[in-house]
């Protein structure tokens, strides 16, 4: 709730901003000036889709429960995770790390409707800026592997590669601390995220993104999400400020 | 604005503890409703835009909190501030910084510092989340 309140006084920035009316450049506009929003996606200079832009979930449907395609029952839960998940669910998800002010993980931060990212992609890195606590992610397009022993991250450790139109994102090297959505689903550290972009026109992509971790899922289990970019604003700084909202919180 | 609201709606029925929260930060007039008309929230980064001049970058940044320190130190940085950047790039692995910090709010005049930055080579940045909070300023002293 106060992410989406934040974001309706992010948008009185935007009437009385630094950059109001401030026109993003290169988008495509119909003759009355408007974004087209349905021109092709543009290319970058090597000829790859360019990615970059600001991208903001429609709604909180994915936030709120990745799984929100499978029925109940088809969640592949280990029976560990299953309990861990009801626990949180009947905990009124208190203790979610963002109520102290901790991350989002991947995948769920793209998908707060309340704070938008921005991709900018360069040929051998795309970074993710996330407006949401000002955090940041590097995808390395330059070749390199994922080690196997890396120090457990939040967001982990992202490498990508061009399969045709479509960019394809390996993250591993994650702690076991963050939530996979706000419910609660759970992860370990053996968690891998596949992430494949496909920006399908100007103004919309969409993100197939597969969760792999044998140690809380019996399979791996997959989920489309669509983006629709933000044009003509930009993002605004937040900071979360220590320990004020979580005193406001209930659980049981 | 109307897929705002949805979100709204639907976050508080997904997360109905939150329902009626008062958003910290949010401007509000006398009556204590949202003054959507304000200012924006100025910012610990403030609002930066830049160009080159030859070889150098100049970047100019303003809308900073009023609160903001300048340094470790707490050399006061206002929200009438304007901090001018020059960065130059004498060779491969150095970067001059040229800091000029002209706050009449603060300071009688302006005044400028240069950093001189070295390249890290072979490395990367690691995630750093400020995880344990308020964890540190239980053991700090002061007078």
């Amino acid at each position: 709730m106060t992410w989406h309140l934040a974001r309706l006084a992010g948008l009185a920035a935007i009437v009385s901003g630094q950059w109001v009316h401030y026109v993003t450049p290169g988008i495509p506009r119909t003759p009355d000036g408007k974004p087209n929003l349905s021109a092709p996606a543009p290319r970058a200079p090597n000829g790859r889709p360019d990615l970059s832009g600001i991208w903001k979930a429609p709604n909180g449907k994915y936030l709120f429960n990745l799984a929100a395609d499978l029925k109940p029952e088809e969640v592949p839960f280990q029976p560990w995770a299953a309990a861990l998940f009801q626990q949180r669910q009947d905990n009124l998800a208190k203790d979610r790390p963002t109520g102290r002010c901790l991350p989002h993980g991947v995948p769920d931060q793209m998908g707060v409707p309340g704070y938008p990212f921005k991709i900018v992609q360069t040929p051998g890195l795309v970074v993710i800026l996330y407006e949401e606590m000002t955090h940041f992610r590097q995808i390395f397009l330059d070749g390199r592997t994922l080690a196997k022993d890396l120090n457990p991250a939040w967001l982990g450790y992202s490498i990508g590669r061009w399969e045709g139109n479509t960019l394809a994102v390996e993250t591993t090297g994650f702690n076991d601390q963050s939530w996979l959505d706000d419910p609660g689903h759970p992860h370990t550290a053996a968690l891998r995220v596949v992430e494949r972009f496909r920006r399908k026109d100007f103004g919309h992509m969409e993100i197939q993104i597969t969760i792999d971790d044998s140690e809380a899922y019996t399979r791996s289990w997959t989920v489309t999400e669509n983006f629709n970019l933000l044009p003509d604003t930009d993002l605004l700084e937040n900071i979360c400020e220590n320990e004020k909202d979580f005193q406001h919180l209930v659980g049981k | 604005m109307r897929t705002l609201l949805i979100g709204v709606i639907l976050a508080a029925v997904a997360s109905a503890q939150w329902v009626n929260y008062p958003t910290p930060g949010l401007p509000r007039t006398q009556d204590g409703k949202p003054n959507l008309a304000a200012a924006p929230e100025p910012s610990f980064f403030g609002y930066s835009s830049g160009k080159w001049e030859g070889d150098t970058l100049v970047v100019q940044t303003v809308g900073f909190r009023d609160d903001s320190w300048a340094d470790a130190g707490g050399s006061p940085l206002t929200a009438s501030g304007k901090v001018t950047e020059r960065f130059r790039r004498p060779n491969y692995g150095r970067l001059e910084i040229e800091i000029t910090v002209d706050d009449p709010k603060a300071y009688t005049a302006p005044w400028t510092v240069k950093l001189n930055q070295r390249i890290l080579l072979d490395s990367e940045l690691l995630e750093f989340i400020c995880v344990d909070n308020e964890k540190n300023r239980s053991h700090l002293v002061g007078k």
